[in-house]
């Protein structure tokens, strides 16, 4: 990229950040009117849930509009990275060869080679929409352009009814998995089977305090989509909070200097949120499939 | 009882955080979508994609093994053949060296006994010569020494007279 480019491509930047927070202010002045509260009562605080778009259409939040976006970008991907694959990889597809192989090894790394192979189009999946609706959430307009008194666009994942989508789907997969790794008996044995070779009395007692384990495994696992689902979205639901209070900081025409920083970090953010969950989906997986991949490995 | 507050505190949770049915079918359905997208029109291409390069690259390491091993006895074959010539040149060349010295040798004789040859007849040609000049400086001498007999002593010689004074003189310088 040229220096004129790079030129641009900032005053572009810089643009869309002003008129960015121009809309931001005078949405907030809007969103405050709307809700009664003055200027004086605080920084315009996001609603914790999605905003239906139509009433007739109760399934279509601003939300979701973001979600298809994110289709839409990785439908591109697609196109772009694996639409005409040659043997010598050149320009788009040399990217989209080095994301999937990249997370290919990153699975297989913690999963091991038979479970990676079963299990990557979930995972690879789950990490591309997750990020790339992260970033797609830090692009200027998304939650300051309003239609209807309501914001057009909102972050995928700042939308519990997204995160919790994804956390129940990998929880079903899970249980599939995990059934036909080990078989439903060796499943029951994995979550309350005694670990390790007990005799005489040690047997009983051993078989009480791994049934106990195993009670509060249940209530772990019946856990772990709620905590999944919560932990994107108040990840992402706070970067959105946080850059939204610092954009009221900066007046009318400098309200993008405070949040500038924040925007950096929320990239971070961003990458490092769909890293945590498909890499906690993945131990999970590993955890309960260890016993049983580890036969496995051995047979092989 | 702990159900019931249970069920509140899910009820309540949901309220807040605008938890619905239709909107979280919704995005499943969006979920389902990107990974049914991405799995067939990128993971499953690529995946084979770099599965075929990864074994034409390991093909490729296999022939290229192969080709080391047969250059490498290609090598091993060229230098012993290289030996071997060299072996043979030399021989041939201290053949030669020794077939050169026969001829060499052969050659000298042939030219010394040539030499000799020349020699010998040189010296009889010599010879011939310098008996032909004794006879011809006897006759010379004999008929000099008749003429001059016969202008001191003023009287004509018979030929024995000439006969005798020859065969006298030529013994005196014999």
């Amino acid at each position: 990229m040229t220096k004129k480019n790079i030129f641009f491509a900032l005053v572009l930047l810089f643009s869309a950040i002003c008129i960015s927070g121009e809309v931001s202010a005078a949405d907030n002045s809007h969103g405050e009117a709307a809700s009664g509260h003055s200027a004086e009562s605080g920084p315009h605080v996001l609603p914790l849930y999605a905003e239906k778009i139509n009433e007739k259409f109760s399934f279509i939040s601003n939300s979701t509009i973001m979600v298809w976006i994110s289709v839409l970008v990785i439908i591109v991907f697609c196109r772009a990275g694996a639409g005409k694959l040659g043997i010598l990889p050149t320009g788009f597809q040399n990217f989209a060869e080095w994301v999937i192989e990249s997370l290919y090894n990153f699975f297989g790394g913690i999963m091991g080679e038979h479970l990676v192979k079963r299990t990557f189009w979930f995972f690879g999946a789950t990490f591309l929409l997750i990020i790339t609706t992260n970033y797609l959430g830090l692009i200027p307009g998304v939650g300051t352009l309003w239609v209807g008194g309501k914001p057009l666009l909102r972050g995928g994942n700042a939308d519990v009814n997204m995160t919790a989508a994804m956390a129940f789907t990998f929880a079903l997969l899970w249980f599939y998995w995990a059934i036909t790794e080990n078989g439903f008996k060796g499943f029951l044995a994995h979550i309350f089977a005694p670990k390790g070779q007990f005799k005489g009395l040690m047997l009983p007692l051993m078989i009480f305090i791994f049934g106990v384990v195993g009670v509060l495994e249940i209530v772990s696992i019946a856990i772990r989509p709620v905590a999944l689902s919560f932990r994107l979205f108040g990840n992402i639901y706070g970067g959105e909070q946080t850059l939204e209070i610092l954009m009221g900081l900066g007046g009318k025409w400098l309200a993008f200097l405070p949040s500038l920083p924040f925007y950096f970090m929320e990239i971070l953010v961003g990458g490092v949120q769909a890293l945590v969950f498909t890499l906690l989906c993945a131990v999970f997986l590993k955890l309960i499939c260890e016993h049983s991949d580890e036969h496995g490995e051995e047979h092989h | 009882m702990t159900t019931i507050l249970a069920a509140g505190v899910i009820t309540e949770l949901t309220d807040q955080f605008g938890v619905n049915l239709p909107m979280f079918i919704a995005q499943v359905i969006n979920f389902i979508l990107v990974i049914i997208v991405l799995k067939k029109f990128a993971f499953t291409p690529i995946q084979a994609m770099l599965e075929q390069r990864r074994k034409r690259i390991e093909e490729g390491e296999a022939k290229l093994e192969r080709i080391e091993k047969q250059l490498a006895e290609s090598e091993a074959r060229t230098a012993e053949a290289i030996a071997k010539a060299n072996e043979e040149s030399q021989r041939l060349i201290d053949e030669a060296k020794d077939s050169a010295a026969v001829m060499s040798e052969q050659k000298t004789q042939e030219a010394i006994a040539s030499a000799q040859n020349i020699l010998a007849k040189a010296e009889e040609a010599a010879k011939a010569e310098r008996a032909a000049m004794a006879a011809e400086l006897k006759g010379e001498f004999g008929r000099l020494l008749t003429a001059t007999t016969t202008q001191v002593t003023g009287k004509v010689l018979s030929d024995d007279d000439k006969n005798r004074l020859n065969e006298a003189s030529l013994q005196a310088v014999k």
